[in-house]
């Protein structure tokens, strides 16, 4: 074991941090609430040289062929500077289905890597309660031998910026993995922000052509399962990156904020607060790195659910006691738009509630 | 001891129910069931008094020369739960419940006449200019000051978290008049008419998209010497007179058993696999400690509605109600968002007239994450959860 970052992630680390603290200033982040898809896509295409996007992307395939570290890494870069982006759908989610599928996609991981492609899982129907292994009421087709989708989807997490869709969807009471470009005829979409400002949309398909058919049945149930344990994981190291700002924050804040005439960092309230939010976030990197042990060491699929599960729901409770409390620590300056530590509870509050909350993993480990 | 409610109070309660039903008017009440903010308003607030004072129930636990009805303790209860649940907005709290108080009790007869009625009748809103950006919990040293020159004071400084700053027509300011003494005995209680000038108002954006809270900027604004109320160097007694005022005021408990209740029917409305949430047992427990909690607040609330002889300094008890209350409203308004699980992260516009149309979505979807992000603020307004747990342990233990 060594818990110490490798010479590539130093490497990751070193640009990440540079990058992301000059760029996604707090003030930048607020302005790119008034864009289209709420994509900053110079910084993307910095993602791209920088080499991120291929990190998921297997060496065969033209990408690093990187570990979940590597990926835990750069999220919690990410998370750290509190960036919203569609970094888990496209560097994580879909490269793990696109390389999984029964034709590997190339040519879009290319895209992908390049920074000019982004892809989305299409996944949630209305009525869905992390739904993940239930059957899809929309509908993949085979007419005159091409794939046609029709239904109704919900909640698409990042699909607003994203030029290909993953959509899950039923062909002969299987499911199945559909790959179709976003723009196809027949797709409508409603874009809308999340609380941390990344985008979704509701997403409906009326007889759409033109998809490819990836993965179906047992195998397509595989992948989407394996690609959303990695998803979980790389959103799970952003909420890490993201607690542990707040704690450099609120650390800061503390010594510096006078009340009563001493910093408020002298009343042992808030030290033992502080010690708390501490304890929180240690454990929450610890079992992150459980989770991501387990996939490292490519665990079979149920015992990589497990961890991942456990670790969602140390998480859940972890992010609580620190995103909460920074804001009280903080009084009034915490609940503004304007401080640092209301965006990364509304961060921590989108990446907890994403692919399961506590209910849900609670559940799946007692089915396992 | 004699747990039995005056049967008499029944009556009361139906008249009171059969007149908001027909005085509260459609468009306020749904307008407030799809609030996405922590109270209403401000102009809804004078809406609802002026419509309120029609019956002379606008300020009911005023003394009755000031136009209160008289009303029991029990009936001004009664009175308060009805209009909350039946989802009427508050009515302004800064004259009702800080400013009119004061007014009344140190006021001169002059000031009475002509600030009283005005709050009464819901003519203009009143903001509280206390706190400043220097100076939260810390109150006492605040540093906004008024220079007594000839028959006005001229008052500099900021201040910050003003409510419904931008909307007031008045506001209520505690400023230090006296520099060269200490803190609490320089500092008096000062009306300012918002639109005076040398007067810059600031709204400041919040979580959950609302602009309720201003920072007011003070540059060189003349005050006529006649809006200081009560004595110069009074206004720290005045200011701790009127957050005593309303001691049980701050357990919120009419808003969190309507909110209990509501977090129960969005538990009956959402599903699992066909299933209501109400009948999975995470939920389900959730729920229920939350209404074995909101239960014990009302009865906190009923032992000091009837005056039972406390052992504690009386103090203790009002900071009790605040800290189970605000906690209450956090973790309820927080299970109803849990409640919605993912569907509880989609940004809805804060304004409802710039909401778009989502069929697909339940219309609580709209409402329940604004609503639980700006609940943060409850452990902090009004005397953060750390200086209410101090004066708990300073006040009933000698700690
Ligand atoms: C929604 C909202 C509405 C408000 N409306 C108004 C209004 O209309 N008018 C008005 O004047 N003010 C208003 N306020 C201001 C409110 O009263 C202050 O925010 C509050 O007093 C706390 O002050 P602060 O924000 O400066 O925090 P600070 O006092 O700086 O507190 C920061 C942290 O230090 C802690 N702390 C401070 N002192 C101690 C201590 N001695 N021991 C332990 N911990 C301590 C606090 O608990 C908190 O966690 C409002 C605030 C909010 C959030």
């Amino acid at each position: 074991m060594d818990f110490n970052p490798s010479d590539l992630q130093r490497m990751l680390l070193d640009s990440a941090e540079r990058f992301l603290a000059d760029r996604f200033t707090l003030e930048h982040r607020r302005g790119l609430r008034a864009t289209a898809d709420g994509l900053d896509t110079e910084a993307w295409s910095t993602f791209a040289e920088l080499g991120w996007l291929s990190l998921r992307v297997p060496e065969a395939l033209g990408g690093l062929g990187g570990t979940m570290a590597d990926v835990a890494t750069l999220a919690t870069a990410l998370g750290y500077n509190c960036v919203a982006s569609p970094f888990t759908s496209s560097v994580v989610i879909a490269p793990t289905i696109l390389t999984g599928a029964d034709q590997p996609q190339e040519a879009l991981l290319e895209a992908i890597v390049g920074g000019t492609a982004r892809v989305a899982l299409v996944h949630d129907e209305p009525g869905d309660r992390y739904a993940y292994d239930k059957p899809r009421g929309t509908t993949a087709a085979l007419r005159d031998g091409a794939i046609v989708l029709s239904g109704q989807k919900l909640l698409a997490v990042d699909a607003p910026s994203a030029s290909h869709l993953i959509v899950t969807a039923t062909i002969d009471g299987d499911l199945a993995l559909v790959l179709v470009p976003s723009d196809g005829a027949g797709i409508e979409k409603s874009p809308y922000p999340l609380y941390n400002d990344q985008r979704a949309a509701d997403i409906r398909f009326d007889d759409v052509a033109g998809g490819t058919l990836l993965a179906r049945g047992a195998a397509a149930q595989a992948l989407l399962t394996q690609a959303l344990d990695l998803g979980r994981i790389a959103d799970a190291a952003q909420m890490v990156g993201s607690m542990e700002a707040d704690l450099a924050i609120c650390s800061a804040y503390l010594k510096e904020r006078q009340q009563f005439g001493q910093p408020i960092g002298k009343f042992q309230a808030l030290q033992h607060i502080m010690a708390d939010m501490f304890v929180a976030t240690h454990q929450a990197r610890s079992i992150l790195y459980a989770a991501i042990a387990s996939a490292d060491a490519d665990a079979a699929p149920p015992a990589l659910a497990r961890m991942v599960s456990l670790m969602r729901i140390n998480l859940a409770e972890a992010y609580q006691v620190v995103a909460r409390q920074a804001i009280q620590l903080h009084g009034g300056y915490g609940i503004t738009d304007e401080y640092e530590v209301s965006h990364h509870y509304r961060h921590q509050l989108v990446l907890e509630k994403l692919y399961g909350d506590v209910d849900h993993h609670q559940r799946r480990l007692a089915a396992l | 001891m004699d747990f039995i409610p005056d049967p008499s109070l029944d009556a009361f309660r139906h008249e009171i129910r059969e007149a908001i039903n027909a005085d509260l008017p459609t468009d306020l009440k749904e307008k407030q069931i799809a609030y996405a903010g922590s109270q209403n308003e401000p102009e809804d607030s004078l809406t609802w008094m002026r419509i309120l004072d029609k019956r002379g129930w606008a300020v009911p636990h005023w003394p009755v020369e000031h136009g209160g009805t008289g009303w029991s303790p029990m009936q001004l209860y009664i009175f308060n739960e009805e209009c909350t649940n039946a989802f009427a907005p508050d009515i302004c709290w800064g004259s009702s419940h800080m400013c009119g108080p004061v007014i009344y009790t140190f006021g001169s007869d002059a000031q009475k006449e002509r600030f009283l009625p005005e709050m009464r009748r819901g003519d203009y809103y009143l903001a509280q200019g206390f706190s400043e950006p220097g100076n939260g919990s810390d109150l006492a040293r605040l540093r906004t000051s008024a220079r007594r020159e000839g028959d006005r004071y001229i008052v500099n400084g900021q201040k910050i978290w003003t409510s419904s700053g931008y909307f007031a027509e008045w506001g209520f300011f505690l400023v230090r008049t006296d520099p060269t003494v200490k803190p609490q005995a320089g500092i008096s209680f000062l009306m300012i008419k918002m639109d005076t000038p040398g007067i810059t108002v600031r709204r400041i954006p919040q979580l959950n998209g609302e602009s309720d809270l201003c920072e007011v900027f003070l540059d060189n604004v003349e005050v006529p010497a006649g809006n200081l109320i009560g004595e110069e160097g009074k206004g720290w007694s005045y200011a701790k007179f009127l957050l005593d005022h309303e001691r049980t005021t701050s357990s919120f408990i009419f808003f969190n058993k309507r909110e209990v209740a509501r977090a129960r029917a969005i538990a009956e409305a959402e599903t699992q696999d066909g299933v209501p949430l109400i009948r999975n047992p995470v939920f389900r427990d959730r729920l229920t400690r939350l209404e074995a909690e909101a239960t014990a607040l009302e009865w906190s609330v009923l032992r000091e509605l009837s005056k039972e002889e406390f052992k504690y300094h009386p103090t203790a008890a009002a900071s009790t109600l605040k800290v189970a209350g605000s906690r209450l409203q956090q973790a309820i308004c927080e299970l109803e968002m849990d409640l919605l699980g993912a569907r509880s992260l989609r940004k809805f516009a804060y304004d409802a007239h710039d909401r778009d149309a989502a069929p697909l979505w339940p219309d609580y979807s709209e409402t329940v994450t604004p609503r639980a992000l700006v609940m943060r603020a409850s452990t902090i307004y009004g005397g953060t959860l750390q200086i209410q747990k101090g004066i708990i342990s300073k006040l009933a233990f000698d700690l």
